[in-house]
């Protein structure tokens, strides 16, 4: 029965379908499935689905929207009894992003924001022409595991070395990780101002999240 | 001899094209009206308080959140005081390229983060060296009208690299440039450059060898930088390229007509300030625009087909003149999609009379430059300039008198009327069309491989002829004060 459920939901995602959705996670309230279940086996595996099509390049971006406005539906709808039974649900982890100072880009950041909260990331987006500071702050604040540092241009770019170099100042390295993006932005160039990564695209950047915590994570364990 | 012979020595002639427009007279009233309500209602972005100023003393309204309002009387009335003709200059002061009606000119584009070497077919990143080769080929191609940085320089300080790229193009081709700076202080420089070899500021406002490239962040959204150089541009009177860009499905509607209206708010909002700061002011407005990123992939294309034609019908029906763009490739090679890319959109632009149409050259949608895939572009220029240029039909031309002289069974080849008039036919440069054994016995190149073979041949044996000693020691002051200015700035 649960299992239906289950791939109904994940079905609803991938299509996309909001309505659906949100009248599935009624259901699942209804019938007394625990919602923590519901997300695990059906909203997360429909979402991701939706994200390595997106990867493959069989799905275009606004389908990944779409996906993601379904789950949000059903989580909005879950999210009271979840809290009810005091089940959390799995933050894959925290991240704080945003353009650095004296630059004003902001699609590709957007695009690596977005990719990372639709993947299960928590992600604070601090806009464009972000001070050094304001990196360090955020990541505090917000107990982040990774710092999200976009350039567009040459000139700019030297930011990323600085926002590394104030969360050092901060003693917040190497707890919080760094990762770099933008066109003049390379995997030498990271080595190079001691970053930890690079990813060229956003589902890149994901998969490059992903690894970076699971690092950690088998490093603490 | 006919009038029209693309082949020929000296400055490249102008086809005057027979325009190919996309909109109907009708569709450009409905997108210029629907600028002006995206103006009067939504209102822009202006981050320049002397902007906002300007405007609001103009009539405009600031509402609480910092936007302005721009009524539409005010764009009428900008659009009416607005140039209709720039004309860039060459080194020597003759004017070149006169960018009104339905002329076409074109160029390479600016700041390619990588190459692919010609010589190793490496893709690396690019030096100044190469920056200088793209200049000095620039030059010594017949059919590239003007010229642009085409590399970013890796080798160099980046907080100099605009400035080192603009030294490079003064000294190494005479042909006019489009010139594009990070910020006002390096725009401020490359003018004083411009003016040391033009003669003076007065010389260069005359006879504008520059256009100065300002990209602004979005339709409504317009940086301080880009607004600053903007209104020093109108105070000196020198040709300014306002081109707002807006990415349909992120930074504007998905649709063209959508996304099209509201660039176009962004791009009146330019003339409009340009014409309150000095009325008269040049400014050159998008050709180009429309376009949308890969939703797939997330890539910026530069040579999809469903935009073309839309914005320069719409320069047109504004009768100003435009910055266009064609001959970029998405491809990562100077292969047979990069000369398809380059051939499908030069074409287009060209019948869409794009007056100043840049980035003959780019490879991996602006991201790397090819030398060899310049030379290509160059012989597409040549193509269609002799596609589409006029038809000379006279008396001499028709010929009748010797069609009777000869009658229905003569042969043309020994009459001296052949003789006349045979070079005005168009040749290839480096289009093959020789028979197999021909080809097989001259290597067996392929395109690619032939126009690496020029490159090099060009390079070996062009230089344009060296600037004057003053103008040189200017530049050079000029990119010594920087250095020293950027050793001692603080670490931002």
């Amino acid at each position: 029965m649960s299992d239906e459920l289950f791939a109904a939901l994940r079905q609803a995602v991938i299509d996309g379908d909001a309505a659906s959705a949100g009248t599935l996670a009624q259901q699942v309230l209804d019938t007394g499935v625990p919602p923590l279940a519901a997300i695990d086996n059906g909203l997360v595996p429909g979402l991701s689905w939706v994200g390595e099509e997106f990867g493959k390049g069989e799905l275009f971006l606004p389908d990944m929207m779409l996906a993601a406005r379904a789950m949000q539906k059903a989580m909005a709808i879950l999210e009271p009894e979840l809290q009810a039974q005091s089940a959390k649900r799995h933050v894959v982890g925290r991240v704080v992003i945003g353009t650095v100072k004296g630059d004003i880009h902001e699609i590709g950041k957007n695009l690596v924001g977005m990719m990372l909260s639709t993947s299960g990331f928590e992600v604070h987006d601090l806009g464009v022409d972000v001070a050094p500071d304001r990196f360090v702050e955020a990541a505090r604040e917000h107990n982040a595991d990774i710092v999200g540092v976009s350039a567009l241009l040459t000139t700019t770019m030297a930011g990323q070395r600085t926002v590394v170099e104030a969360l050092a100042a901060a003693g917040m390295r190497p707890g919080v990780k760094v990762i770099v993006g933008g066109a003049p932005a390379s995997e030498s160039w990271a080595a190079e101002i001691g970053a930890d990564g690079y990813s060229e695209d956003a589902i890149g950047a994901v998969a490059l999240a992903r690894r970076l915590l699971g690092a950690e994570a088998a490093a603490t364990a | 001899m006919g009038s029209f012979a693309p082949q020929a020595g000296g400055a490249p002639q102008v086809p005057r094209s027979p325009r190919y427009d996309r909109l109907t007279p009708d569709n450009c009233r409905r997108l210029h009206d629907a600028s002006l309500s995206i103006l009067e209602r939504t209102g822009v972005v202006l981050h320049d308080a002397e902007a906002v100023e300007r405007l609001a003393g103009a009539g405009a309204r600031v509402t609480d959140d910092g936007r302005v309002h721009v009524p539409g009387e005010l764009v009428e009335w900008a659009l009416g005081v607005a140039p209709h003709t720039v004309t860039l200059h060459d080194r020597l002061g003759a004017p070149r390229l006169a960018l009104e009606g339905d002329n076409v000119f074109f160029g390479p584009g600016s700041d390619c983060l990588h190459i692919v070497d010609h010589r190793t077919g490496e893709r690396r990143m690019a030096r100044l060296a190469d920056t200088r080769d793209g200049v000095t080929l620039v030059d010594a191609l017949p059919n590239m009208d003007f010229g642009m940085s085409m590399f970013l320089p890796s080798d160099v300080p980046p907080e100099m690299a605009d400035r080192e790229q603009m030294a490079i193009m003064l000294r190494h081709t005479t042909k006019p440039l489009v010139v594009v700076t990070y910020d006002v202080d390096a725009m401020l420089d490359a003018v004083a450059m411009a003016e040391a070899v033009a003669g003076g500021a007065e010389a260069l406002r005359e006879r504008p060898t520059i256009a100065l490239y300002i990209n602004v962040t979005r339709g409504l959204v317009h940086n301080g930088d880009s607004l600053r150089k903007l209104l020093i541009l109108a105070e000196r009177g020198l040709p300014a390229l306002w081109i707002p860009v807006t990415s349909g499905g992120t930074t504007g509607p998905v649709t063209m007509a959508g996304n099209v209206a509201l660039n176009n708010a962004g791009v009146l909002v330019g003339i409009v300030l340009a014409q309150l700061v000095r009325e008269g002011a040049p400014v050159v407005i998008p050709g180009f625009g429309g376009d949308a990123l890969d939703l797939r992939t997330m890539v910026d294309p530069y040579a999809e087909p469903d935009h073309r034609g839309v914005v320069p019908s719409l320069a047109h029906h504004y009768g100003l003149p435009m910055f266009s763009l064609a001959g970029g490739s998405d491809s990562k090679q100077p292969d047979q999609q990069a000369a398809t890319d380059a051939a499908l959109t030069m074409l287009v632009d060209a019948l869409a009379g794009g007056h100043l149409i840049h980035d003959s050259g780019y490879l991996e949608s602006g991201l790397t430059g090819s030398l060899a895939q310049l030379a290509i572009c160059d012989e597409i220029a040549a193509w269609i300039r002799a596609a589409i240029g006029p038809v000379i039909i006279d008396d001499e031309t028709l010929a009748l008198d010797l069609v009777d002289a000869l009658g229905p069974d003569g042969s043309f080849l020994e009459a001296q009327h052949t003789l006349d008039h045979y070079r005005e036919r168009w040749y290839p440069s480096l289009i093959d069309r020789l028979s197999h054994s021909a080809w097989m016995s001259r290597g067996g190149a392929t395109l690619g491989e032939r126009a690496t073979v020029r490159v090099e041949q060009l390079l070996a044996r062009h230089q344009a002829p060296p600037l004057p000693e003053p103008a040189e020691q200017a530049i050079a002051e000029i990119l010594n004060r920087a250095a020293a200015t950027a050793r001692t700035a603080p670490i931002p």
